[in-house]
């Protein structure tokens, strides 16, 4: 609960997924994890790969066979018999791994297009989504509206696939592995947009990610997950603080980090909590100054 | 719709180390053929009786869930009574008339035509758990391997046998992939609006048709990447191809063949 008394947007407790549960090629994927997410939090869920993300990101959407009493929606159980699933996916919006598995259309402008009219809007309310959409994702809306998906970039379909998920205008947005396969100015792009978005919009922003590289900026909390359970949770630089530990799960750390864990070969107390480059050079330059 | 695999085991590998994913993949694949030639042999109902003993001995002796192959196989088994139903139903006209149950226009229902259904249903059936079972207890390596050795010697006569087996392997071991690529794609669309796990039957497979536009297009691309993949690496099939794993057949493996063949004999003769 919050001070307010509102349930966290999000919840999970002690969440736990088998995936082909009863069979013999059942496999764990993650094990009692637990915590709740307020609303217009910026969380960056962490883990190397198959440490259980996407499945934790699946469960947020109702897209496994959940038990009930383990995944909540606004306080509400989304596992039971009466939860509105279509309710669910119009608020919660995942952006997955490969975008192209989730492009339904053959045209840009008709597949940024089918989760609004799949909601219902009229269509003069759905052709602005999809313009404000697409324009906000550098594709200006004449000149992609009526292109062909298949023949985009991969960068370019990545970006159809969050106009997509942009359009139905959800209060919780997801990110799978957003800065996957983007060259540097891409990721730079995308991560000015993902913090005016969030600001403007008030989103409630989860980014999954195995590097804090861009997650350090995007988030303010991070949660790492190892192996199917929950290792840390707590404020980005509380995280960071452990970088050691960060790096013996696999995880890649942020430029700044890594320099000040080399840093700490030459200054022990090096403080390995840094966001940007600018505190990095501050904080040896304090250190040359002292010496 | 969420774990399609669940639905659809066709192709997929369960090791669970029992006797039979120990033996030698020949006698297996032998043994499997065998089961065809006698399956479409027997004619009986009582011959299908000698037979059924068998295939339980299968499935204990496998350790693999009888429920799980069950649960595995009830898309194919509604696929089969919607075509045996059509079959009695168009049964060809040369029924005495004594025979018929139920009569109207073109469509009748006759004893010779639900006996003719029964018999067609049960080989299929047996066929369908027989090749099953080989590949839920065989590695895709194993029965590559066994596959080329048993046709090998069609090489002498221009065939070229390790390219046939590859596709042949190929096909089937492509199909848990492809499931599961089905299986992502609906995942990742139900998240965007489309409702695979609502609604009734017809609601369901009209929208996978949605999906079939992009598993062709992954289709092709993972093909394309194999090829890739198997050039880069030299690939290149042939005769003169060694192998780095040597079978060979154990004595258990002859006994299992021998008491294989006897009683599909005797299924015969009943």
């Amino acid at each position: 609960m919050q001070p307010d008394g509102t349930p966290p947007i999000l919840e999970l407790r002690n969440f736990s997924h088998t995936y082909l549960e009863g069979t013999p090629r059942a496999s764990e994927a993650v094990r009692d994890v637990s915590f709740r997410i307020q609303r217009g939090e910026r969380v960056g869920i962490v883990g190397a790969t198959q440490s259980g993300k996407s499945t934790v990101v699946d469960s947020f959407a109702h897209l496994l066979r959940l038990k009930p009493g383990q995944v909540f929606y606004e306080g509400e159980d989304v596992a039971a018999p009466r939860h509105d699933r279509g309710r669910l996916r119009r608020e919660v919006g995942i952006v997955f791994q490969q975008p192209d598995s989730q492009i339904i259309e053959d045209v840009v402008g008709a597949d940024v297009a089918f989760g609004p009219t799949a909601a219902g809007l009229s269509a003069p309310e759905t052709r602005s989504r999809v313009e404000e959409s697409l324009n906000t994702l550098g594709l200006p809306y004449p000149d992609y509206r009526l292109r062909y998906v298949h023949a985009l970039s991969g960068g370019q379909r990545r970006r159809v696939a969050i106009a997509g998920v942009l359009a139905m205008h959800t209060p919780v947005l997801v990110l799978d592995e957003p800065m996957a396969g983007l060259d540097p100015r891409g990721r730079r792009e995308l991560l000015e947009l993902l913090i005016k978005l969030q600001r403007d919009r008030e989103l409630t922003l989860i980014v999954c990610s195995t590097s804090l590289t861009d997650a350090s900026l995007l988030c303010d909390r991070f949660i790492v997950i190892d192996r199917g359970t929950v290792v840390m949770d707590g404020p980005v630089r509380e995280v960071l603080r452990e970088a050691d530990r960060l790096a013996e799960l696999d995880i890649t750390l942020p430029e700044p980090v890594v320099g000040a864990r080399e840093m700490q070969k030459l200054f022990p107390e090096f403080p390995t909590e840094l966001l940007t480059e600018e505190e990095l050079e501050s904080e040896l330059l304090k250190r040359l100054g002292a010496a | 719709m969420l774990e399609l695999q669940r639905n659809v085991i066709f192709g997929q590998f369960v090791e669970t180390g029992s006797f039979i994913h120990r033996m030698d993949a020949r006698v297996k694949i032998a043994i499997t053929c065998l089961f065809i030639v006698a399956l479409f042999l027997i004619d009986s109902f009582v011959g299908f009786a000698v037979v059924f003993p068998l295939l339980i001995v299968v499935g204990i002796v496998s350790r693999i869930p009888i429920g799980f192959v069950l649960r595995g196989s009830q898309i194919f088994l509604a696929f089969l009574v919607f075509i045996l139903f059509f079959q009695v139903l168009f049964y060809p006209a040369d029924v005495p008339e004594s025979g018929y149950l139920w009569r109207w226009g073109i469509l009748s229902v006759s004893t010779t035509g639900l006996f003719t259904a029964g018999i067609l249903g049960l080989r299929v059936i047996c066929l369908y758990y027989v090749t099953t079972m080989l590949m839920l207890t065989t590695s895709l390596v194993d029965l590559t391997n066994g596959l080329e050795l048993i046709f090998g010697p069609l090489q002498r006569l221009k065939i070229p046998v390790n390219e046939l087996v590859l596709v042949f392997v190929i096909a089937i071991k492509f199909v848990p992939i492809f499931i599961e690529e089905m299986e992502r794609l609906a995942r990742a669309q139900t998240a965007r609006g489309v409702p695979f796990d609502e609604g009734g039957a017809i609601k369901r497979a009209r929208r996978i048709g949605r999906l079939l536009v992009p598993i062709f297009i992954s289709g092709f691309a993972r093909a394309d990447t194999l090829t890739i993949a198997m050039n880069t690496r030299s690939y290149r099939g042939g005769r003169y191809r060694t192998k780095f794993r040597q079978m060979s057949a154990k004595l258990s493996d002859w006994l299992v063949l021998v008491l294989v063949t006897a009683w599909l004999i005797a299924a015969w003769l009943a």
